[in-house]
Order: C-alpha cells, then sequence, then structure tokens
C-alpha cells in the first residue's frame, strides 16, 4: 500500500497547488451556486406585472433585522433596480454559466486532491479544469459587459478578480507540467 | 496496520461538509438584503428554506463524520516536526469547528422554532412546532446564531491556514484529507 505520508515523489508545486485549487474551488461552488438561485428567486418572485408593492416595514420586523424603514424600502427598490436592468436573457444565461461553474469549480477541488496526492492524470485535468473556469468567468465579463451599469457594478470586480485567479492557477498547472517534462 | 490517511468516506463528508458552509455563508448575507415577506411579496421563502434544509442535515452530515472519524482512527503522521503549540493548537481548531458548527445549527433553529414559519425539511417532512411564535426569544436565539457563525468563520480561517501551512511544507499532512 502506498504511503501517503511520504513525499520523495510529491513535488512541492503540486501540494501547493492542489491545496489552493481546493480552497478556491469550496468558496467558488458556493459563490457559483448562490448565484444560480439568486436568478432563479428573483426571476420567479418578480410581480408579474413588474410594478413591486408598497413596502410592508412592521416595526417589529425592522428590530429584529436591525433596519431602518428606509433601509427596509431600499431592499424592495433594490431588489426592483436589479430586475429592472437585467435584460430578458440575462438571468437564463446567468443560469447556465454558474451552472456549468458549480460543477466545473466541485471539478477543481476533486483536481485538487488529485494534485496534492501527485496522480499521474493530475495535471493535465489541472490545465482543463481551470482553464474552463477561466473560460467560464470571460463568458460571464462578455454577459454582464453587455448589460447596464447597474450589474457591471454589482458583478464585474468579482469576475474579474476570480479570473485572475484562475489565471495563476493555469499558468501554476503549465508550469508544473513543464517540470515534469524537464524531470522524465 | 492503521491506515496512513482518513477513510474516503470520512474524506468525502468533510468537503461536503466544507462546500455547505460557505454555501451558507454566501447565501445568507444575500438573502438577508431580499425584501421583507409580506403577502405580495416571497422573495425570501426559498432561500430561507433552503437555508434552514441544508443547516439540519449539516448535523446529521457531523455526527457521520465524527462517527466515521472516530470507527476508523487513521495512523499518526508520520511527520514530527510540529511544534507542542502546533499540535495544540490543530487540535483545539478541530474541536471547536465540531462545536461550532452544531452551535450554529442547533441556535438557527432554534431561532426559526420561535418564528411564525414553519419548517418542512426538504419542502416534504414537516417538522413538529417546538414552541409558540416568540419575537423576543426569536431575535435571541438569532443573534446567538450570528454570533457563534462569525466565530466559525473565525476558526475556519485558522484551520484553512493550518491546511495551507502544510501544503506549502509538503509534510504529507493536508494529504491525509485528500485520498480520493
Amino acid at each position: 500500500m502506498p504511503n501517503p505520508n511520504n513525499t520523495t515523489f510529491m513535488p512541492h508545486w503540486a501540494s501547493i497547488l492542489g491545496v489552493v485549487a481546493i480552497m478556491l474551488g469550496v468558496f467558488l461552488t458556493a459563490v457559483h451556486g448562490n448565484e444560480v438561485m439568486k436568478q432563479v428567486v428573483i426571476t420567479n418572485n418578480m410581480p408579474a406585472d413588474g410594478v413591486m408593492p408598497e413596502p410592508d416595514c412592521p416595526e417589529e420586523e425592522l428590530e429584529e433585522e436591525g433596519i431602518s424603514v428606509a433601509e427596509c424600502e431600499y431592499l424592495i427598490q433594490h431588489v426592483r433596480g436589479i430586475a429592472l436592468s437585467a435584460p430578458d436573457w440575462f438571468p437564463s444565461a446567468q443560469i447556465t454559466l454558474s451552472a456549468i461553474g458549480t460543477v466545473l469549480a466541485f471539478g477543481s477541488i476533486i483536481i485538487g486532491g488529485a494534485l496534492v496526492n501527485y496522480t499521474p492524470w493530475a495535471s493535465k485535468a489541472a490545465l482543463v479544469v481551470f482553464g474552463g473556469l477561466a473560460a467560464i468567468d470571460l463568458l460571464q465579463f462578455a454577459v454582464v459587459v453587455n448589460t447596464g451599469p447597474t450589474l457591471r457594478d454589482v458583478y464585474l470586480g468579482g469576475i474579474l478578480l476570480w479570473f485572475i485567479l484562475h489565471l495563476m492557477l493555469v499558468a501554476g498547472a503549465l508550469a508544473g507540467r513543464h517540470t515534469e517534462a524537464e524531470a522524465q | 496496520m492503521q491506515r496512513q490517511g482518513f477513510n474516503r468516506t470520512a474524506v468525502t463528508l468533510h468537503w461536503l461538509l466544507a462546500v455547505s458552509i460557505f454555501f451558507l455563508f454566501i447565501s445568507s448575507w444575500w438573502m438577508m438584503g431580499l425584501p421583507l415577506p409580506s403577502r405580495e411579496l416571497q422573495f425570501r421563502a426559498f432561500p430561507f428554506q433552503l437555508h434552514k434544509n441544508i443547516g439540519i442535515t449539516l448535523v446529521i452530515v457531523v455526527f457521520m463524520l465524527l462517527y466515521v472519524r472516530l470507527r476508523h482512527r487513521p495512523a499518526p503522521p508520520d511527520s514530527t516536526d510540529m511544534t507542542p503549540w502546533m499540535n495544540v493548537t490543530a487540535i483545539a481548531a478541530h474541536v471547536a469547528v465540531y462545536v461550532l458548527i452544531l452551535a450554529v445549527c442547533v441556535t438557527g433553529y432554534l431561532s426559526s422554532a420561535h418564528t411564525r414559519w414553519d419548517t418542512v425539511y426538504w419542502w416534504t417532512i414537516e417538522f413538529p412546532r417546538i414552541a409558540a411564535p416568540s419575537e423576543e426569544l426569536n431575535e435571541f436565539w438569532g443573534e446567538i446564531h450570528i454570533w457563534v457563525a462569525w466565530a466559525l468563520l473565525g476558526i475556519i480561517a485558522v484551520h484553512v491556514s493550518g491546511a495551507i501551512y502544510h501544503a506549502f511544507r509538503n509534510d504529507g499532512i493536508v494529504r491525509r484529507m485528500m485520498r480520493w
């Protein structure tokens, strides 16, 4: 039985890249999963005529939430603003990309584990999954850029950060593969 | 001979727990920014019920993980370069993570149990009411729920930092929880 604590054939780059991929994968699975829920909830709960009802802000609820009447009213306007600034195609595009992103991010956790264990297929699979995640970021970037200022403000900064992180993971996997090739 | 790492069930449960906890944090920050529920606006209904479903499920998952970990204890790590304070911190952080996860789930349930909303577990199993609606107790348990959740986030940061430290050291510790 192989000893998993034996680090003789376990390169440092694979150990570090693997753990970073797992940590980011756990976080990103949650982020993409939440995005799917956001779009489904907002789309399904908007009044059919698009007109929001008068705010209902009972005092005991405000106290429980720790918000003022103005904030309570703003919560309704905020959702309305998000819904108004989303073109018809936006929720389905976001749901599709985020659903694929959720699967790939979960894949990143598995790939991370494979890298830490330095399985033979790990570095090649890492390139595919990290590249896929970077592609999802680019597509989401393109989708959001084609909406309006409200959604750009909400999404673009986060997407850009994830894209940079995924590019770093791709670069790490590439460098690892080159190191492997040199060692052979 | 004892196996070197945790078994596959423990590894799977551990990562399932990790993803679920991060989802609960991120989704809760978002759902608290949704409009308060009213007759016409029900934005919060689905996310809150999902939050409760996952939270209750986490209690089951934590007990399963504890059972598997205690039943199939792996051999102690070969690495001996951990200082005593690191060992103590690691053990304390692990115990704290388990205790805080359970505390967050229980306080969340107690807070929810004092609202007028029923709990229908995964939209199929209706939980019996354990208390009458009470604004005061809902707020009381809700406050504790939030503070314990912040504490959990803090201790998770310690746990994750430790994992990353061992990954940089490449000492085989992290590999024990990553055996696919």
